[in-house]
């Protein structure tokens, strides 16, 4: 029964082509606001990201609202009037910095995440008046309105909180979406080392994998052709300062690591080790982590 | 493979032969592309002209993703996928326009700026609509909607290019941009004096 509702919920969200519109307007203001601030490359966009952390930011900033205003919700019923209030507070404050890095993050999606990334926080911003203007009303020693403002507000957060899970788990928004696989499984030869221009992304196969080829001062590096984004062909990017960036978001990835400089991936490329044989480019996937002296690195003899 | 770019882009009036969208489009890239050309061979020191050139590539440019984005991508989303990733890599030649607009023409942060430009320019024009969008538009759309669409497209932005109020938006938003980069680049200057001591 709830799944089938929540099901109906969320198709109708996603099949809305009505809402592109809007979304459109509200990315453009953005971008110009972020453009006129200069933040829309370098370390305060990776910053809200979650670049430092290797993960996204947001959802654990969620949690702060939903938690203080749950916390509200006890508070409420056991009559302690001015925790409340502390509590709501929390919950704004942490409801702002998730607006922030929300919107942040929900700029650089595509089609039915956005507009479902779009719902959740237009509902994230009624709620987030609702408890504003709890908030405010608690102040003014109005509590029975203040509570009700707050009782208001939670079911809107809990129906928001729903739509942003389904962005995570449904729509793999934040999620490292680059396959890590095993093939091929020895060195295969991609293209001849001298049709490989300096500092130009190349597209090749190796075996069944897509791989971007990319010669920068001389070195030869070889990624999958897949940002960990939303899987942008990195191999029709370009190179900005000795990194290479994904044609449709932005993300930039150094070469040798494959780390990301600064969103909106926040997952490394994944890089191939690369060798030249015979004239030939020839790649293989690196083998996953492991701890030093471990068996699959000892195997792996021979790496740089 | 460049073409040269025919006469100014200002003058050109809608002519009675009809054009498919995709080519409407092609030929804009090349009246872009030969902008960016001239862009680049107009040396550091005739910043006054190289301003110039760059307004008008700004104005070509937004005028361009404006009408692919209010006609073309709508009228198309039903025959190819590559509709929300061309939308953002849009997103990204507006951000690096803008920081091409912000930087001092004299200067070398300018030709890099530049640079990168071309290669979004690139990346999406050539190696995403023109390699992979068109010719799959044209082998799903047919003729006679590509030619409606086409005909759409030049009365839009034939209109843009005439009409007052999109020159005045567009002369705002540069307008906007380069008065805040000074504030941005001297509080960076402030940031990097301030390690430096």
């Amino acid at each position: 029964m709830a799944q089938r509702v929540l099901d109906r919920l969320l198709n109708a969200i996603e099949g809305d082509d009505r809402l592109d519109r809007p979304g459109h307007r509200l990315e453009q203001g953005l971008a110009f606001a972020q453009n006129l601030l200069g933040v829309t490359r370098g370390r305060a966009r990776g910053f809200l990201h979650g670049v430092w952390l290797g993960h996204p930011f947001h959802p654990l900033l969620t949690d702060i609202p939903i938690g203080a205003w749950t916390t509200a919700l006890v508070l409420d019923l056991r009559g302690h009037e001015r925790t409340a209030r502390a509590a709501v507070g929390l919950g704004l404050a942490g409801a702002l910095a998730a607006a922030v890095t929300g919107l942040n993050d929900w700029q650089y999606t595509h089609d039915d995440a956005r507009r479902v990334g779009l719902v959740h926080g237009t509902l994230n911003t009624i709620a987030l008046g609702l408890y504003g203007w709890s908030w405010w009303q608690r102040g003014r020693g109005r509590h029975g309105r203040g509570r009700i403002a707050a009782l208001l507000g939670y079911p809107v957060i809990a129906i928001s909180g729903y739509l942003g899970g389904t962005l995570t788990y449904r729509h793999r928004i934040g999620a490292d979406q680059t396959d890590r696989r095993l093939d091929p499984r020895r060195f295969t030869r991609v293209l001849p080392e001298r049709d490989l221009p300096e500092g130009r992304p190349h597209r090749a196969r190796a075996g069944d994998v897509d791989v971007a080829l990319v010669r920068s001062d001389g070195r030869v590096h070889a990624l999958v052709d897949a940002c960990p984004h939303l899987r942008g062909p990195l191999s029709r990017g370009w190179l900005r300062d000795g990194a290479i960036v994904c044609p449709w978001h932005g993300s930039a990835f150094e070469l040798r690591t494959g780390e990301s400089l600064n969103g909106p991936a926040v997952h490394p490329a994944q890089c191939l080790q690369t060798r030249v044989r015979d004239g030939w480019i020839e790649v293989r996937p690196r083998a996953a982590a492991s701890p030093p002296g471990g068996t699959s690195a000892r195997r792996q003899e021979g790496w740089p | 493979m460049r073409v040269k770019p025919q006469a100014p882009t200002r003058v050109r009036r809608a002519p009675a032969e009809h054009k498919t969208a995709t080519r409407v489009l092609t030929e804009h890239h090349e009246v872009i592309r030969g902008l960016l050309g001239k862009l680049k061979e107009t040396p550091p020191s005739e910043p006054h002209r190289r301003r110039a050139l760059t307004d008008e590539l700004f104005d070509e440019l937004r005028m361009h993703e404006l009408i692919e984005e209010e006609i073309f991508y709508p009228a198309m989303r039903d025959v190819t996928t590559g509709i929300a990733a061309a939308w953002s890599e849009h997103r990204h030649l507006s951000d690096q326009l803008a920081a091409l607009v912000r930087a001092d023409p004299r200067s070398e942060r300018f030709d890099r700026e530049l640079g990168v430009l071309h290669d979004v320019l690139e990346s999406h024009a050539r190696l995403d609509e023109e390699q992979e969008m068109f010719p799959e538009v044209e082998r799903f759309a047919g003729e006679e909607r590509l030619v409606e669409v086409g005909d759409r497209l030049r009365a839009r932005l034939e209109s843009l290019r005439s009409s007052r109020r999109a020159r005045a938006i567009l002369r705002l938003q540069r307008t906007l941009l380069r008065r805040t980069a000074g504030l941005t680049t001297g509080r960076r200057a402030g940031r990097a004096r301030r390690r430096a001591r």
